[in-house]
């Protein structure tokens, strides 16, 4: 075997320190301290490099929440629970429509649904400034919301038929859930008589309104299903 | 959720998709900032800094590349114009090197003193050495030695060929055994006027 020497030696260190095994190279290690301290302080800076990734850890959790932040500013995320639940209640809104108008021809079922939706729209969210529009506002609300209320009695009419050949115990539970939403509208219309001007009392109305329709949109569903 | 389904889902801005993401890597990309830098708060800045590009760039990741592959590359490159603006200069990557060997300077000894360096390197001391490196051997040494990466890895990350992120860790690794053993001839120094003046207090 050919005996290198130190300059040799060093030209061919970095494949070495690369996991090179040459034989020559070996026995120049073993024969020249100098280079030996070389190999055995890189292996010591190595070892020492090494142990330091046991110690990494998360950064503080302030740079999440300023980065979440930015993000938010700069529009690039949106919040899927939140979307999620927005696009539940959409959902929700589709079906409380399709169970509200599901007995009354299609033609028509476009009328009422605007009609519904103006008359909500109208009554329910209209700004009242002036004391001495309230009554003019009882008596538009009054009108506007009849053709609603109509459509619900309808769809009420219509969800009792078709779960009249169920006698389950969902069915009585639905029949048991409208009577109780019926008489939080009555509550609720009757706040928004007594104090026009409240608009939680016109919110919670037009809450009351949403869950009716919600349960008669079940009820026909499962009259559907019944059939 | 799997990191390929957090991709996807945070391409289309999904927040708790970029959550997932973000809690599987800080970590790494943290701990390089901070190798890089040797400062908490401003390791915090450029982790924030090198997410929030990611983050703005990711619906252009088409996979070419492994995700972490990409991130570093992005950190690295957040971090090395953190420290091309603190030296005040626009640095080439030449400049980010060792300036004196890459312009055919005086080759340093590589057998240096005979002090032994095994068993007097400890994180504090490593850590200032790692301190003193130019930025590019800095990167290559934290990537490969620190956390593990190959140099396949490196060089993509880098933007260098394979052949050199190999030679700029052989440097980067001989360059902190001359400092560390500057470190070991002082604090040598120091000991010795620290024993004679003690000596001296007796007499």
């Amino acid at each position: 075997m050919a005996i290198i020497k130190c300059e040799e030696f060093l030209s061919r260190f970095e494949p070495w320190m690369e996991g090179e095994r040459h034989a020559d190279i070996q026995a120049h290690l073993r024969n020249c301290p100098h280079c030996h301290a070389i190999v055995n302080d890189l292996n010591a800076i190595q070892a020492e490099a090494r142990s330091w990734s046991s110690s990494e850890t998360d950064a503080p959790e302030r740079v999440w929440t300023a980065l979440r932040e930015q993000l938010e500013k700069e529009g690039l995320i949106r919040d899927t629970v939140l979307d999620s639940k927005r696009s539940g209640r959409q959902a929700a809104s589709a079906r409380w429509l399709w169970g509200l108008f599901g007995g009354v021809p299609r033609p028509v079922l476009a009328g009422a649904y605007l009609a519904a939706l103006i008359a909500v729209a109208f009554a329910l969210s209209g700004p009242i400034h002036k004391k001495v529009n309230e009554e003019k506002w009882l008596e538009g609300t009054r009108i506007a919301t009849s053709p609603l209320r109509a459509e619900l009695n309808t769809a009420e009419q219509n969800s009792a038929l078709s779960l009249a050949s169920s006698n389950s115990d969902v069915s009585a539970s639905l029949h048991q859930n409208l009577a109780i939403v019926d008489n939080y509208i009555a509550l609720c219309e009757k706040s928004v008589r007594e104090d026009p001007q409240n608009e939680i009392a016109r919110d919670y109305l037009y809450e009351a309104y949403r869950q009716k329709a919600d349960l008669l949109a079940q009820m026909s569903e499962r009259g559907e299903n019944v059939q | 959720m799997p990191e390929a389904d957090a991709i996807r889902l945070a391409q289309q801005g999904d927040a708790a998709a970029f959550e997932r993401l973000y809690r599987l890597h800080n970590r790494r990309v943290y701990s390089l900032c901070l190798r890089m830098v040797g400062n908490t708060a401003e390791a915090e800045d450029l982790t924030q800094e090198a997410f929030l590009q990611l983050f703005r760039k990711i619906a252009t990741f088409r996979g070419e590349s492994a995700f972490s592959t990409w991130l570093h590359r992005l950190a690295v490159n957040v971090v090395l114009m953190k420290l091309r603006k603190k030296s005040g200069t626009e640095s080439s990557l030449e400049e980010i090197t060792e300036p004196d060997e890459e312009s055919g300077g005086p080759r340093r000894d590589f057998g240096g003193p005979d002090l032994r360096l095994s068993g007097s390197i400890d994180r504090v001391n490593l850590q200032r050495a790692v301190e003193q490196l130019p930025p590019g051997y800095k990167s290559v040494f934290v990537l490969h030695d620190v956390q593990g990466y190959e140099h396949n890895e490196i060089a993509e990350i880098m933007g260098c060929s394979i052949g050199n992120s190999k030679s700029q860790l052989h440097k980067a690794r001989m360059r902190l055994r001359e400092l560390l053993h500057e470190a070991l001839r002082a604090k040598a120094r120091e000991d010795r006027k620290a024993a004679s003046a003690d000596a001296g207090g007796e007499d």
